[in-house]
């Protein structure tokens, strides 16, 4: 399907396309109530309690008062219907904003400011510098003579560096009063989401020019969000709109996430639920029995000989709701209520703000802390998240002398200020390399200072220095580029660009010097791509060696160098360059053999090092991480060389001997296919060994595999706990993501930039770093931190912390509401199977609304293990991430648990209570003590810390139960008037409850004990070394412990090296223990080349489509 | 229960930490000291740093807990179970022996007849000293005053307001009768237990006191002084004992122990008290009309005479059963003893290993 798109003529694509309204709601105003209810009872425990709900309408089965149901459950459905409606509303604010921003069009030849919703497709939009494009448009004019704009697409992909864009060749040169009544028109696609494609034609309509069709491609369009920079005006057609942009395209809401844990304890309650049916149907059909066998002859009972037709399903239904307090209704309230104070605990963190910034990290996402506390994997961006994303020129090697080694800051060097003082002709062409060898745009403001354009880091940070070296880039006219050397002006006639590729990885410039007339040659590059080219006389052992210096302390290098050419060999060249520039086929082929061609016999001048900081904390960090057993995968839009070099120094990867990379390759199906394969058949092998194998993949070769291979990525995304994914795109990372999740792994992604977002919504949990790339990320992100180093503390601290506590007062909550359901059914038996509640409503209601659930919403200030054990032993994760704290397993102890109190207290209080004691609300009162008491002691017995605030809630709900029974017992008009009173007068009360407790706790007490001591786990182990003070355990001297893991868990005994050499081995040298120990020698082994020089290079000049 | 409350053993801990500590402490040591203690504390809150003790399950408490459980629980045993030893009751079964010999075989049929005379003579031996008060109760067997249907079937309202409360819809199927309320209505009141005792010691008739055998709360604030019985027993099917129209329900004792509905299929109510001693080898005799229907649904009828202790009837449960916790608790703390003495590991001998989460395998 494609659209036509008819220039300046509205009325043809009026009605055929949407307009620019956009919209990001969920609700409307009409459709809330329905869609949201609809929505809340998608879940099943909603449905289940409005079920109850329902049939407690009914007083021939109703236990209890309806409103112990129905309050609780209005309160839930309200809190969260008001939450999404606040949502909707905002965002509908947002697109407001958005929408009726004021644009200029062309309608009908003349010029006029409408609303930005009001556009339509065929519209010429007319947009000024510093504009946001309100929609995606076709160029078809600029106020730059050779047709170009600058833009800006850090919103739509992320990158902060300027792209150029270009008018059609059809509409090149035309008028800018012309362009008003411009008449043709645009075939193109349908709208999609990818935003670096745009296959479309342009026919433009006589009298401009004839019908002769213009191909169209993405570098002619300006997409939606994207803003024009350093260019005065630009216009174009407007073809997509609305939601149907690029940008509207990709977007989609992000759906709401389920933590690990909700989903278990959706689990644990339909099995409770199942159960609870299988009791009822058992009772059920018992009580039936009963009532037809026994009940008819109880004369006192008056049962009729014929009853409803319902009669059958009358007590079935009746215990449905005696045990539908199995399920307990206060646990979506209780859980909703700590989940928001956990969330609170991260925004409230003094050690999580930045320092810098003075940003304190947020959780926007309230429902998913206990997440972070069982992520296996993390992807991680780099630029920005890992590094610092501040390149800064740091030292240089010009003709063999070193600057800047000693201060570590080439600025701060006194001998290279005294060589530029003394004007060394080595020193002032490597300077002007600096200051001229690039594409930045100097831009001078008003005041007189000049900022910088850049569209790579790199030279950005190459001009700045020359700048701060008194070589300042002033001005680039056309193509006279002016450069200011102590205050004497030199200017350069710019003769030709030979760009970046990344094949040719260096770029050139040819240039003419406006004074002598000479034609230089400058080139820079990477080390691979420039030394080689040197003249033969020239010793270029020196530059190796600058190279490999400044690559171990992770710096990144380019080589300078120039030469001069001879008029006549410029001349000569330049043709074939003209030539090979207009050529249409294999183009960048031709030119880069043509540029081959003249980049020779270069006089390398010298090295320069460039530092893209890590931030602080960010080795720690990981290696942390990686302890706990959390994978770590870098997916970055960088260079392979540069990622690899960032791995290295932030420990993703361990260099030799430890670690081994293993390079997926290939341009073809089959290329990629054989180096996967290889790949994965060395992971295997290795698995066994305590070696850290990760995998290093490209876009290209990663698009292929991800189509074509997919289980065999999967297989691959199991084994490797380590991959370095070089130049991917948005929507791959995406998909990485996606791949992990299906392999049913936690995954948390984390970035700064925009390029990630959907990364991160993709992922479990989305971590946005509120960084240099503005707040794109930590926007769409479930959580945003301001460095990445608080990552550490994010995951061991409050994810640990949440799940622990969580997972307490879910199975906590079980455990209370099974204890006096399994009472009511013992109670049952002894009542003729006719479903009495031994308990009265209130007592009911109470119990579970208050008596226990207060004291467990404590459980949220509980520690088992104190911050800094956590930190130095971070495998203690382990636990969380398997998930064993709840499982069914757990949960099965805790049900016998509950099965157990409730026999407890039941045999204890019928047989203490018997004959002439046996009233029912004393029985009954006795009871719930009982209940209420264990209850106290397990809270007490499951607390690993106590604060304040703890022993508050145990002991003060305990005096609270007894005041509240009180003022029950003072009420005459209440059915527990007196009882108790009574009871606490009476000794064989207390001695019953004591009898309660003793009999009670001292198993569990008994067998807490035992495990503690005799079966600890490791939290257990770490609490006793914690608190006795035992020996501080050193991480060094760590074996693997086989016994105590349980089976489902294969140790993978991998040891960190305890001590790290000062200057990080170069990675994957020839070592041959590395590489052949598991393969014959002679095997084809794709092996990453041994780099000793990894050399970082310029990367983003290839970002630009 | 003092024991149960863990020991503080532990320090309190340290406000501060930070693993990472790269840059992170001067954030902490760059903030102002909270000056006010409400602010400290709620610093700490937020912090999740409050003060607070670890205990910690150490041997030595675990074991000494146990042994002074033990130690504590077993002389209470034995005092409750003195206490239930100490209470002197005759228990006397007389549903079916007050049958006469020609309805054994169809006993309801006996106990419907009305025509019938119900009296019936229990002799009783007294083989203890019984002190006064003597509780003289009757005891049902398999009868479920707990049964949903009996239970609900009451109006709390109407026993205490009478016929101003016209709302008798709980009450079902007792609420009416011939189109005209019931008071009292329901079930329960229907039911209400109508055998009679007289006793007779020798051949002097001993003293029952009647009064006083309800709950005083119950008499005062359930039931009303100016509620008369109304209509009641009138029906087609008469269930229970009737009432005196003239005595209103405050003053009806006997209905209120009766609707004081009991939680297990067995209780006793009170039926009096006799407030002289019986010696050993005194001989009562008991005449009783028979009169309620257990018959029907295989209940037992039995009358109780009992003394009272300070725990209250007789019953060992609570006395044998604190002896076992006690015993269990002793032997528990020797299990622990012998095994920490045999395998006395030091706490906090650990050592550390890498886990990895999922095995590795396709």
């Amino acid at each position: 399907m494609k659209r036509y798109v008819y220039i300046n003529e509205d009325e043809s694509s009026h009605d055929l396309y949407r307009d620019n309204r956009i919209s990001n709601r969920k609700y409307t105003t009409l459709n809330f109530l329905p869609k949201n209810l609809l929505e809340q009872f998608s879940r099943f425990m909603n449905q289940y309690f409005l079920l109850i709900a329902c049939l407690q309408l009914w007083p021939l089965i109703t236990p209890v008062n309806p409103a112990s149901t129905w309050g609780p459950l209005i309160f839930i459905f309200a809190v969260s219907a008001t939450k999404e409606a606040w949502d909707d509303y905002n965002r509908y604010l947002s697109d407001k904003k958005a929408n009726e921003k004021r644009v200029w069009i062309v309608w009908n030849g003349i010029k006029k400011q409408i609303k930005a919703q009001d556009i339509h497709v065929g519209n010429i939009v007319w947009l000024r510098e510093n504009d946001e494009v309100p929609c995606d448009l076709v160029l078809l004019g600029t106020s730059d003579p050779q047709g170009l704009c600058y833009v800006e697409t850090s919103a739509l992909d992320g990158e902060t560096d300027l792209k150029t864009r270009v008018v059609p060749s059809a509409c090149m040169g035309i008028d800018s009063e012309l362009l008003h009544k411009i008449k043709g028109v645009i075939e193109c696609p349908n709208p999609d989401k990818d935003i670096r494609r745009f296959d479309a034609n342009l026919r433009l309509f006589p009298p401009f020019i004839d019908n002769d069709v213009c191909p169209l491609t993405i570098k002619n369009t300006i997409l939606q969000t994207c803003y024009l920079r350093n260019t005065e005006w630009a216009c174009g057609v407007a073809v997509y709109t609305g939601n149907e942009t690029k940008l509207g395209m990709s977007r989609g809401i992000p759906e709401p996430k389920l933590t690990a844990m909700d989903a278990m304890i959706d689990k644990l309650t339909g099995a409770i639920f199942i159960f609870q049916i299988v009791v009822v149907m058992v009772l059920g059909v018992a009580g039936n029995v009963w009532k037809d066998t026994e009940s008819r002859k109880i004369w006192y009972v008056e049962y009729p000989n014929e009853g409803p037709w319902y009669e059958l399903l009358i007590i079935p239904l009746r215990f449905e709701l005696l045990c539908s307090i199995m399920i307990p209704i206060s646990i979506k309230v209780s859980l909703d209520l700590v989940k928001s104070l956990y969330a609170k605990f991260i925004d409230w963190d003094q050690k999580m703000i930045d320092d810098e910034t003075g940003t304190a990290s947020h959780a926007a996402n309230t429902a998913i802390s206990e997440d972070l506390g069982q992520v296996e994997y993390i992807l991680t961006d780099k630029t920005g998240t890992l590094t610092e994303n501040k390149m800064i020129f740091r030292r240089c090697c010009i003709n063999g002398v070193f600057y800047g080694n000693d201060s570590g800051d080439a600025f701060k060097d006194v001998e290279l200020l005294n060589a530029i003082e003394a004007g060394s002709t080595d020193v002032i062409r490597f300077l002007t390399i600096m200051a001229i060898c690039n594409t930045v745009i100097p831009v001078q403001s008003k005041s007189g200072a000049i900022s910088y354009k850049a569209q790579s880091q790199d030279e950005d940070a190459l001009v700045h220095a020359a700048a701060k070296l008194h070589m300042v880039f002033v001005n680039r006219n056309s193509n006279i580029l002016e450069i200011k050397f102590n205050s004497s002006s030199i200017q350069y006639e710019l003769l030709e660009t030979l760009e970046f590729t990344s094949d040719r990885k260096r770029m050139s410039v040819v240039v003419k010097d406006c004074r002598s007339g000479k034609i230089f040659l400058l080139s820079k590059g990477a080390d691979e791509a420039i030394l080689p080219y040197a003249f033969a006389g020239q010793q270029t052992r020196a530059f190796v060696e600058a190279v490999d210096q400044y690559a171990q302390m992770g710096l990144r290098t380019l080589c300078l160098a120039w030469r001069e050419l001879m008029p006549d060999e410029y001349r000569e060249w330049s043709l074939s360059f003209k030539e090979a520039n207009s050529s249409l086929e294999d183009r960048e082929w031709k030119l880069a053999e043509v540029c081959q061609r003249i980049e020779r016999d270069l006089e390398v001048l010298g090295v320069t090092a460039i530092e893209d900081r890590l931030q602080d904390g960010v080795p720690e960090t990981i290696e942390t991480l990686r302890k706990a057993g959390i994978n770590f995968w870098m997916l970055t839009g960088d260079k392979q060389n540069t990622a690899i070099q960032i791995a290295l120094l932030c420990n993703f990867i361990s260099p030799e001997p430890k670690g081994q990379l293993l390079l997926i390759n290939g341009k073809t199906k089959d290329e990629v296919y054989r180096s996967l394969e290889r790949v994965l058949l060395t992971m295997r092998i290795t698995t066994s060994e305590p070696k850290d194998v990760a995998f290093v993949v490209d876009g290209w070769a990663l698009e292929i595999a991800l189509t074509h291979y997919r289980k065999a990525v999967t297989e691959l995304a199991i084994l490797s706990r380590t991959a370095i994914c070089c130049r991917v795109t948005p929507s791959q990372k995406a998909q990485l993501v996606q791949l992990l999740k299906s392999c049913d792994y936690r995954t948390l992604a984390i970035g700064d930039g925009g390029n990630d977002v959907r990364m991160i919504q993709q992922a479990d949990i989305g971590v946005g770093i509120s960084g240099r790339e503005g707040l794109q990320a930590a926007r769409a992100a479930d959580y945003s931190i301001g460095k990445f180093r608080f990552l550490k503390r994010l995951i061991l601290v409050h994810g640990r912390y949440s799940y622990n506590r969580t997972a307490f007062l879910s199975q906590y909550s079980f455990y209370k509401s099974l204890v006096i359901c399994f009472i009511q059914i013992f109670f049952s038996f002894i009542s003729g199977v006719s479903g009495t509640s031994l308990f009265n409503s209130v007592s009911l209601m109470a119990y579970n609304v208050f008596y226990t659930s207060i004291p467990v919403l404590v459980s949220v200030l509980d520690k088992d293990l104190s911050e800094e054990t956590v930190m130095q032993h971070p495998q203690i994760l382990f636990y969380c991430q398997a998930g064993r704290l709840l499982n069914p397993s757990t949960f099965a102890g805790w049900f016998g648990r509950s099965l157990f109190h409730a026999v407890v207290v039941f045999i204890i209080s019928i047989h203490a209570y018997a004959y002439e004691k046996s009233e029912m609300e004393e029985v009954s009162l006795v009871a719930l003590s009982g209940c209420i008491w264990l209850q106290a002691f397990v809270m007490t017995l499951e607390t690993n810390s106590f604060t304040i605030l703890q022993h508050l809630a145990i002991w003060g709900n305990l005096a609270a139960f007894y005041i509240i029974n009180w003022i029950f017992s003072a009420i005459p008009s209440s059915a527990m008037y007196t009882i108790m009173f009574r009871l606490c007068r009476d000794p064989s009360y207390w001695i019953t409850i004591f009898l309660i407790i003793a009999a009670g706790m001292g198993p569990i007490l008994a067998l807490k004990y035992f495990r503690f001591t005799y079966r600890p786990s490791k939290i257990n182990t770490l609490q006793q070394a914690e608190r006795l003070g035992g020996p501080i355990l050193s991480l060094g001297s760590i074996e693997p412990q086989p016994r105590s893991i349980e089976r489902d868990v294969a140790p993978l005994s991998i040891t960190q090296p305890k001590m790290r050499n000062p200057v990080y081995e170069p990675l994957l040298s020839d070592s041959p223990n590395s590489t052949r120990r598991s393969f014959g020698p002679g095997t084809p082994f794709d092996f990453f080349q041994p780099q000793s020089r990894l050399s970082a290079s310029y990367s983003r000049n290839c970002k630009d489509n | 229960m003092g024991q149960f409350e863990l020991p503080i053993e532990s320090s309190f801990s340290a406000m501060d930490v930070d693993g990472g500590g790269i840059s992170t402490a001067s954030s902490l040591s760059s903030s102002v000291p909270p000056p006010s203690r409400r602010k400290k504390a709620l610093y700490q809150f937020t912090q999740q740093s409050l003060p607070a003790c670890k205990p910690v399950l150490t041997p030595a408490w675990v074991i000494s807990t146990f042994l002074v459980l033990g130690v504590a629980f077993i002389p209470v045993g034995i005092v409750s179970l003195h206490a239930s030893n100490s209470v002197v009751e005759i228990v006397e079964r007389y549903d079916a022996e007050c049958v006469p010999d020609a309805y054994k075989s169809n006993k309801v049929a006996y106990i419907k007849n009305g025509s019938i005379s119900k009296n019936c003579t229990k002799l009783l031996k007294v083989d203890k000293l019984m002190k006064a008060p003597i509780y003289i109760y009757y005891q049902l067997d398999n009868y479920y005053q707990n049964h949903r249907r009996y239970v609900k079937s009451r109006s709390d309202k109407q026993l205490l307001d009478g016929l101003q409360n016209n709302d008798t819809s709980s009450c079902k199927p007792e609420e009416s009768n011939g189109g005209l309320p019931v008071v009292p209505c329901g079930l329960v009141a229907w039911s209400l237990f109508n055998d009679s005792y007289i006793f007779t010691r020798g051949a002097v008739p001993l003293k029952v006191n009647r009064k006083n055998i309800a709950w005083k709360s119950d008499r005062d604030h359930k039931f009303g002084k100016r509620v008369y019985p109304f209509n009641f027993q009138n029906g087609s099917l008469i269930g229970g004992g009737k009432l005196d129209p003239h005595i209103p329900l405050s003053d009806q004792e006997d209905l209120i122990v009766w609707m004081r509905t009991a939680a297990l299929p067995s209780f006793r109510k009170l039926y009096g008290r006799i407030e002289e001693d019986l010696h050993p080898s005194d001989l009562i005799t008991v005449n009783l009309t028979n009169n309620y229907n257990t018959y029907s649904f295989g209940g037992a009828k039995k009358l109780v005479l009992s003394t009272s202790s300070w725990l209250g009837g007789k019953n060992d449960f609570l006395g044998v059963f604190y002896i076992f916790v006690g015993s269990s608790c002793i032997f528990i703390s020797l299990v622990f003893l012998l095994l920490h003495l045999k395998d006395s590991r030091p706490c906090g001998d650990a050592t550390f290993s890498y886990w990895n989460r999922k095995n590795v395998s396709l």
